[in-house]
């Protein structure tokens, strides 16, 4: 024991050592520069109101929206909901009525005063119908038509960001930073093949009711290709960038910085509706028998992804352990040999769609047709659908197979169920009352059963992360947090002997424009 | 020397002593009474989602005990934590008739329990097989309403103490204990506000007063330092300087600070401790601040390197943010960020000789 000890002590002033020799030691966070962030996706909407529920595309919305407008409440990383807009909150013991109090003083960066009816505007148009918002002169009043003890988790996510819409039709927040400039993607001048990607540019919003934040400017470049934006991690022409699951263990042997959310991401199989004969439910077990997903997490995506049973993540629900997917080739040979021949998936073949896009997705699809033909059942994969979207995925109703993927965007997981299921073909609503996490169990159970729906893996989100990038804090759950992120400085031991302070000189260009 | 000379000293010395061991043991009684009765709310709310699920199951017709318990913890929590738990289930099933044996030899069905826990809440699954058929039985608390997790922390050769926690960010602590009355002196960043609170020898607030005065700017990087004279407190902010007396709390002074010469810092120098032993002097090191790290705090002997074979290594549950000194170098108090709870505490420390 006493040796682990001294190995210990042995270990720390070891590190100590080589913290004094990058002289990174306890260095005061630094204000200034600008952040380079590159992102896969090729533009980005910072209109909460259009974004599509569970799609990829708006997981980088919501990215670059959260620097630009801030929530009523935020969820800190203790389980505790903190005061961002609202400075207190109350609701009845049904959990039907809720008031909410706004910060005094809290202003859109262009210095206008945030009030009530702002907020309640914002947040109509992109709570759900269930939920009425109004405003009183002093506080935002939400009624639920029926009890909503998880409220506080669905205003802490998702699209449910405070805004106001100007009379040009642009959005303008309270956030850490405002949009200052905005290029569209042109053919590159030297190589008129390639393409030059969109950015946007960020500046401080010195006024944030938050504080500043500590860098000037974020730089946001649109569209990059995963290894492109590897490469520019690695030359230093980045600090933050998406790294795509198949590139991390590159990374990590090339020795970056990377940094993994909790599963994000449900990768998965739907049933289209037109399969709706007895033998139907045959060919689904057949196939939910058949999927190898252990050999999808840990070959295909070279263990950067975990096996799903379950519809919703168990850092989301605390039960999903409780879901089980046993691969039995054989069990799966015997439903195949019930069923008839005329059949979909028997003779003739299933038909199967990748609607999410990029190769990895087409690759795990090919791997689902694999695995089918192992238990003798037919797959082939169809043309690409649309690449983009997910509602397209499960709203579609063409014969056969759909490979999905579905991005989680709320912190409640009722929410999180119901707006799976709102968007499928026939837009099934989760019952209020599985606001309960018993019932929303016995519902998520019930859905698994039906095999409509196959889980195949959960995947997180990779971030690769420049050595010079401080404070680095994001949630579980994806918030990147980037106002609190601080850049060392270029010439750090000036940084050290000097107070870092705000800079208060900055140019400020008119806020409020839209990509 | 005159030896008749030195024995009054000696024993005013002595009495001081015993007088500031008594007002130290004073507090610490005040500040695990008012602990207690927090933590026995918060062991409520843990002890309350463990008999909601006892309640649960124990209704459901058929289950009949001695059960085999199978339990689950998240992977995150310590061992202390999922004991803290366990020992709840159990307790509550107790109180149901529905016990679990110990034996493995003794045949009875098994109650498979996962704690889990989620961004918000805790939640709490009991699985077990009835018949034919599986039952589940699932219930959830909010995190926020849970007593804080205990991390464990690797003992070195300081002495420490947790005297005071709050979930509002804490940015300085000062002891009071050679005032009348003891006591610590902490300054706040409350709600994007700068507030000083002087809590008495039983954690009781006494006086809080704001800093509205200073009318700061908010701040992503809030820091302060106190360094209270009697009633007397100046406040080190950023770029201003407050003045206050705990006596007239609507008197407070604000002043801009001039422009400092290069290389010169407007807070304290590294905090000093004496070891007790052969006074000599130590100086505290606060040897990181990243905020997702376990904080280090190094102590090393004055004038000695950072890093030096001698110097003397705590490890807290999270990033040290402050540390500040008594003026007899008897020991410091350190402000560190708990990466566990999200709570800030605040630690008392001092050099203990050997090992």
């Amino acid at each position: 024991m006493r040796s682990i000890k001294s190995l210990w002590l042995v270990a720390i002033r070891l590190a100590l050592a080589a913290l004094i020799g990058s002289s990174l030691l306890a260095a005061p966070p630094h204000y200034g520069g600008t952040l380079r962030v590159k992102l896969r996706a090729a533009s980005v909407s910072l209109d909460p109101r259009e974004w599509t529920p569970g799609s990829l595309s708006m997981a980088e919305n919501e990215k670059v929206a959260a620097l630009v407008y801030d929530r009523l409440v935020t969820l800190d990383d203790y389980g505790k909901f903190q005061p961002a807009l609202a400075m207190e909150w109350t609701h009845d013991a049904s959990f039907k009525n809720w008031q909410f109090k706004l910060r005094p003083g809290a202003r859109f960066s262009d210095g206008s005063p945030l009030t009530t009816a702002h907020a309640a505007t914002a947040l109509q148009s992109t709570l759900g119908k269930n939920l009425e918002v109004s405003a009183t002169d002093t506080s935002v009043n939400i009624h639920a038509l029926h009890p909503a003890p998880d409220l506080l988790e669905q205003l802490a996510s998702g699209r449910n960001f405070i805004f106001r819409a100007q009379l040009d039709g642009t959005l303008i927040g309270t956030g850490p930073f405002f949009v200052a400039e905005t290029t569209a993607a042109t053919p590159s001048e030297t190589n008129p093949a390639a393409i030059k990607p969109a950015k946007i540019r960020l500046q401080a919003n010195e006024n944030c009711w938050a504080g500043r934040p500590f860098v000037d400017f974020i730089e946001v470049t649109l569209g990059e290709p995963p290894l492109r934006q590897l490469m520019d991690l690695q030359i230093g022409k980045a600090d933050i960038v998406e790294l795509a699951p198949d590139l991390v263990r590159k990374g990590r042997q090339e020795g970056l910085r990377i940094w993994n959310s909790a599963p994000l991401t449900l990768v998965a199989l739907r049933f289209d509706d037109s399969l709706a004969s007895p033998a139907a439910d045959q060919l689904r077990e057949a196939l939910w028998l058949a999927l190898d997903r252990d050999t999808m997490a840990n070959v295909l995506l070279q263990r950067q992804a975990q096996p799903a049973a379950a519809l919703l993540p168990q850092w989301l629900t605390g039960y999903a352990l409780l879901f089980e997917s046993p691969m039995s080739l054989e069990r799966a040979r015997e439903l195949r040999a019930s069923l008839p021949e005329g059949e979909p998936g028997a003779a003739q073949a299933l038909r199967l769609h990748v609607d999410a896009p990029g190769d990895l997705f087409k690759l795990m699809g090919e791997r689902v047709a694999v695995n089918a033909r192992q238990a003798n059942l037919q797959v082939q994969i169809a043309s690409p659908g649309n690449a983009n979207g997910l509602s397209s995925a499960l709203s579609a109703s063409a014969d056969g197979l759909r490979l999905f993927a579905w991005r989680y965007d709320s912190l409640s997981p009722h929410a999180a169920l119901d707006a799976m299921l709102r968007q499928m073909p026939d837009g099934t609503e989760v019952p209020a009352a599985a606001s309960d996490p018993e019932q929303l169990y016995l519902q998520e159970r019930r859905l698994l059963e039906e095999r409509r729906i196959l889980p195949l893996v959960f995947l997180p989100d990779y971030v690769g992360i420049r050595s010079g990038v401080h404070n680095w804090n994001a949630t579980p759950w994806g918030d990147w947090r980037l106002a609190d992120v601080w850049l060392e400085s270029e010439d750090s031991s000036l940084a050290k002997s000097s107070v870092a302070t705000p800079r208060e000189n900055s140019t400020v260009r008119t806020p409020g424009a839209k990509p | 020397m005159d030896s008749s000379a030195e024995h009054p000293r000696t024993e005013n010395s002595a009495r001081f002593f015993v007088a500031l061991a008594l007002c130290a043991a004073a507090l610490a009684a005040g500040l695990l009474f008012l602990f207690a009765s927090r933590a026995s709310a918060e062991d409520n709310a843990l002890q309350d989602a463990a008999n909601r699920l006892a309640e649960r199951v124990s209704s459901v017709p058929g289950l009949k005990g001695p059960l085999h318990l199978d339990w689950h913890a998240d992977i995150k929590w310590t061992e202390g934590e999922s004991e803290r738990w366990q020992q709840a289930v159990i307790d509550a099933f107790d109180d149901r008739s529905l016990s679990f044996t110990q034996d493995p030899a003794t045949p009875a069905p098994s109650l498979a329990v996962y704690a889990e826990e989620t961004p918000a809440h805790v939640v709490l699954t009991a699985k077990f097989h009835l018949g034919e058929r599986d039952e589940v039985r699932i219930v959830q608390v909010a995190r926020a309403l849970l007593p804080p997790a205990e991390l464990p922390v690797t003992p070195v050769r300081l002495n420490r103490q947790l005297i005071f926690e709050s979930s509002d960010r804490i940015l300085d602590a000062s002891s009071l204990w050679s005032t009348e009355g003891g006591g610590l002196a902490l300054l706040f960043y409350k709600n994007f506000e700068v507030v000083a609170q002087r809590i008495d020898a039983k954690g009781a607030v006494q006086k809080e007063i704001s800093l509205a005065a200073a009318n700061l700017k908010p701040t992503r990087d809030p820091r302060g330092e106190m360094n209270p004279q009697g009633s007397f407190v100046s406040v080190q902010l950023l770029d201003k300087t407050c003045d206050f007396s705990w006596d007239s709390s609507k008197d407070v002074k604000c002043h801009a600070d001039k422009p400092l010469p290069p290389g010169k810092s407007l807070w304290r120098p590294p905090t000093g401790l004496a070891a007790p032993c052969d006074e000599s002097d130590w100086k505290l090191i606060i040897a990181s601040s990243e905020p997702n790290a376990r904080g280090v705090l190094q102590v090393v002997p004055d004038g000695a390197a950072l890093g030096s074979d001698s110097s003397v290594l705590s490890e807290f549950p999270g990033p040290v943010l402050n540390t500040s000194g008594e003026a007899n170098l008897n020991g410091a108090l350190v402000v560190v960020r708990n990466l566990r709870t999200g709570n800030y505490e605040v630690y008392k420390i001092s050099l203990a000789c050997g090992d």
